[in-house]
């Protein structure tokens, strides 16, 4: 939890910076038409970085006997979150190649047996029906076209 | 009055058209199964379909978008008194005395009591909706960039003094939004911010695929985390049950009551639903003499938490609709639908498209009642999409996620953000940073920022135009007070010298 909390209020103190940073490059007083470019995200990077080192304060404050205090997540609960991350990564990389339904069929198939341990018929029947009836709903008949990645096209010609 | 009238029965024929009906009731189905799976809820639900809503006429669009709201807020119930799991954040108050009901054999009625506790909500929340809105966007009209920004100010105080989590973290969550929001182009002066040469930063950040991530992504994190084992309770609904669940809310007016006013009153002020089920819970725990039954399966205490929510996100429509400022982030997502259409939100909307303001408005009264029936006749059917393995529902909805967020912009990077964002959302869950006021000011970023820079030009660079009576110093004053209600109220505590009293009910952040 402390880490986890340290590491937020970190990340937040750079969103901050670079906010002030780049409002000091366009300018933040008055300019020529009224409050320049920068005006609005200066008072918004000052105010983020005050406020995050403040919960930064109070964390190392709540932290400091010692105790790392609760931990973020229960024990053995990474290896599940990863599993959803990492494959579902892997398919948005994958559809950049092949296109969206593709990949997630070949997610689709992949969780359900590697993670879920479903049987082969449903995984397979769930993987092609689902990618099917979404390509046919969204593409053919909302006409929202979807990402064909760079092959896609090829692979379905209909 | 007469001319209102005459525009919510111009709003009725609209909504009542076959194919609106059809649409009402595709959106209720859809947002009954988002309501009933946990993972994915109202706010993802609605923006994952907004390409598809692009294609349609925008009353039309609109009406799928509610629809799916309407249905959301019904179905959570269903998971919360069968399987325990509140499909809903709003929905965790049913838990409390909705699953031990059901567990004592009456399931059915629990549900019955539920869902007509949601109808009266609903309409206690419409009728709000049907005789105020006009009233305040009346009012609205008269107010410049001073007063736009003021009752901005207010929303965003309400976060930080009502709503119950780290005020600190409240203030760093919403900065954070608006910083977001000022990534891309700058709307006045057309330089480039925060973008550093990158094309794709260019874009900026857009708020649906926040939401998708933050919410559909990282709750699904949190659900996997939890490690779902769902055991249900078998449901059916009969005639018996419809009886006695009749029978049995007749009995409790005041917590229908109370709880239809609360969600009502709390809709109006952003955080919404979920706050408003819990105070609906704890105020009627506290009038009510059998204490000791809440929490064992007590109708009241079933009865107001479920109407409060059903209140509270009926009545957010009212913000959104008259001044353009979102209760909830479900109402934040709709209001991108509606300016996707091209459609301002905010009290011109009443004067400039009074039909498709109208016939919003029937749709709720149309959506909420034919969703009372769908529940009713169908909640074991929806049940049933539990039964289905985790394993299964899970990668469908991260897919379904990737559609919508690529759809908004046909943008591959969004995909990506999307990821992050979801590592965020659950990160800022677990840290109890919340997630509603970052996703409203992602979205208001850009309105905020130009009525604060036309308000100084206006003045002339002096800030004091933010309190400049009669319309914008009243309600800076009030947020100013709200922002700092938790100190405040602390030292009126001290000044009395009551003891600190641990409050009964504890907020989740929603």
């Amino acid at each position: 939890m402390r880490k986890a909390e340290i590491f937020v209020a970190f990340l937040l103190i750079v969103v901050g910076i670079i906010a002030l940073v780049d409002s000091v490059r366009l300018g933040f007083g008055w300019g020529m038409s009224g409050p320049e470019s920068g005006f609005f995200p200066f008072y918004l990077g000052a105010g983020t970085i005050v406020c995050s080192l403040l919960v930064l304060i109070n964390v190392l404050k709540e932290y400091k006997k010692g105790a790392a205090g609760q931990r973020l997540m229960p024990q053995g609960a990474l290896t599940p979150i990863l599993w959803v991350l990492i494959p579902a990564t892997a398919m948005i990389v994958i559809s950049e190649f092949v296109g969206l339904h593709i990949a997630a069929g070949l997610y689709l198939a992949f969780y359900m047996r590697a993670v879920g341990k479903i049987g082969w018929v449903t995984t397979i029947l769930v993987s092609l029906l689902v990618p099917m009836s979404l390509y046919i709903a969204f593409d053919k008949l909302f006409l929202v076209p979807l990402p064909q990645g760079l092959w896609g096209a090829k692979l379905i010609p209909f | 009055m007469a001319g209102d009238f005459q525009n919510l029965m111009m709003g009725l024929g609209i909504a009542l058209q076959s194919y609106n009906i059809m649409i009402a009731v595709v959106g209720l189905v859809l947002g009954i199964i988002v309501g009933v799976l946990p993972g994915l809820g109202g706010a993802n639900g609605v923006a994952i379909l907004i390409p598809v809503v692009i294609t349609m006429p925008a009353t039309t669009g609109v009406i799928l978008l509610s629809s799916i709201y309407w249905g959301a807020l019904y179905g959570g119930s269903i998971t919360s008194i069968l399987f325990n799991i509140p499909g809903e954040p709003w929905s965790v108050a049913t838990t409390f005395d909705g699953y031990p009901m059901a567990k004592a054999g009456k399931a059915g009625k629990a549900l019955v009591i539920s869902f007509l506790a949601h109808g009266v909500g609903a309409v206690v929340g419409v009728i709000m909706l049907t005789f105020f809105a006009p009233i305040i966007a009346e009012f609205a009209l008269k107010f410049g960039p001073a007063e736009i920004f003021a009752v901005m100010m207010l929303t965003f105080s309400a976060f930080v003094g009502l709503g119950g989590t780290s005020p600190l973290k409240t203030v760093a969550a919403i900065l954070f939004g608006f910083i977001l929001a000022a990534v891309g182009m700058d709307i006045v002066s057309g330089q480039l911010r925060m973008t550093f040469g990158s094309v794709d930063l260019m874009g900026g950040f857009n708020f649906i695929v926040a939401v998708i991530g933050l919410f559909g992504l990282g709750e699904i994190f949190l659900t996997v985390e939890e490690g779902l084992n769902i055991e249900g309770i078998k449901a059916r609904v009969g005639l018996k049950d419809l009886r006695e669940g009749l029978q049995e809310i007749m009995r409790y007016p005041k917590a229908l009551i109370m709880g239809s006013l609360i969600g009502c009153w709390m809709g109006l002020k952003p955080g919404g639903a979920t706050p408003a089920s819990f105070m609906a819970y704890g105020f009627c725990k506290q009038s009510y003499a059998n204490k000791d039954e809440f929490g064992k399966g007590a109708p009241a205490g079933l009865i107001a938490p479920e109407a409060a929510a059903h209140g509270a996100g009926t009545s957010a429509t009212l913000p959104m609709i008259t001044l353009g400022i979102p209760g909830s982030p479900t109402m934040a997502v709709i209001m991108g639908g509606l300016m996707i259409f091209g459609l301002q939100p905010g009290p011109m909307l009443f004067k400039e498209h009074a039909d498709f303001v109208w016939g919003l408005i029937a749709s709720c009264w149309v959506g909420n009642f034919l969703g009372f029936f769908l529940v009713l006749a169908f909640a074991p059917i929806f049940a049933a999409v539990l039964e289905i393995r985790f394993a299964i529902i899970m990668p469908i909805i991260v897919y379904v996620c990737a559609i919508g967020a690529y759809a908004v912009n046909n943008r591959m990077i969004d995909v990506y953000y999307m990821m992050i964002f979801g590592v965020l959302g659950y990160l800022f869950k677990k840290l109890n940073y919340p997630l509603a006021p970052m996703v409203l000011a992602l979205v208001l970023g850009d309105m905020a920022e130009q009525a604060m820079r036309q308000a100084l030009i206006m003045g002339q660079g002096n800030p004091l135009i933010f309190f400049q009576p009669p319309l914008a110093l009243p309600i800076m004053v009030a947020a100013v007070i709200i922002f700092f209600w938790p100190l405040i109220s602390a030292w009126k505590r001290k000044l009395l010298g009551e003891p600190v009293r641990p409050s009964t009910v504890t907020t989740r952040p929603s």
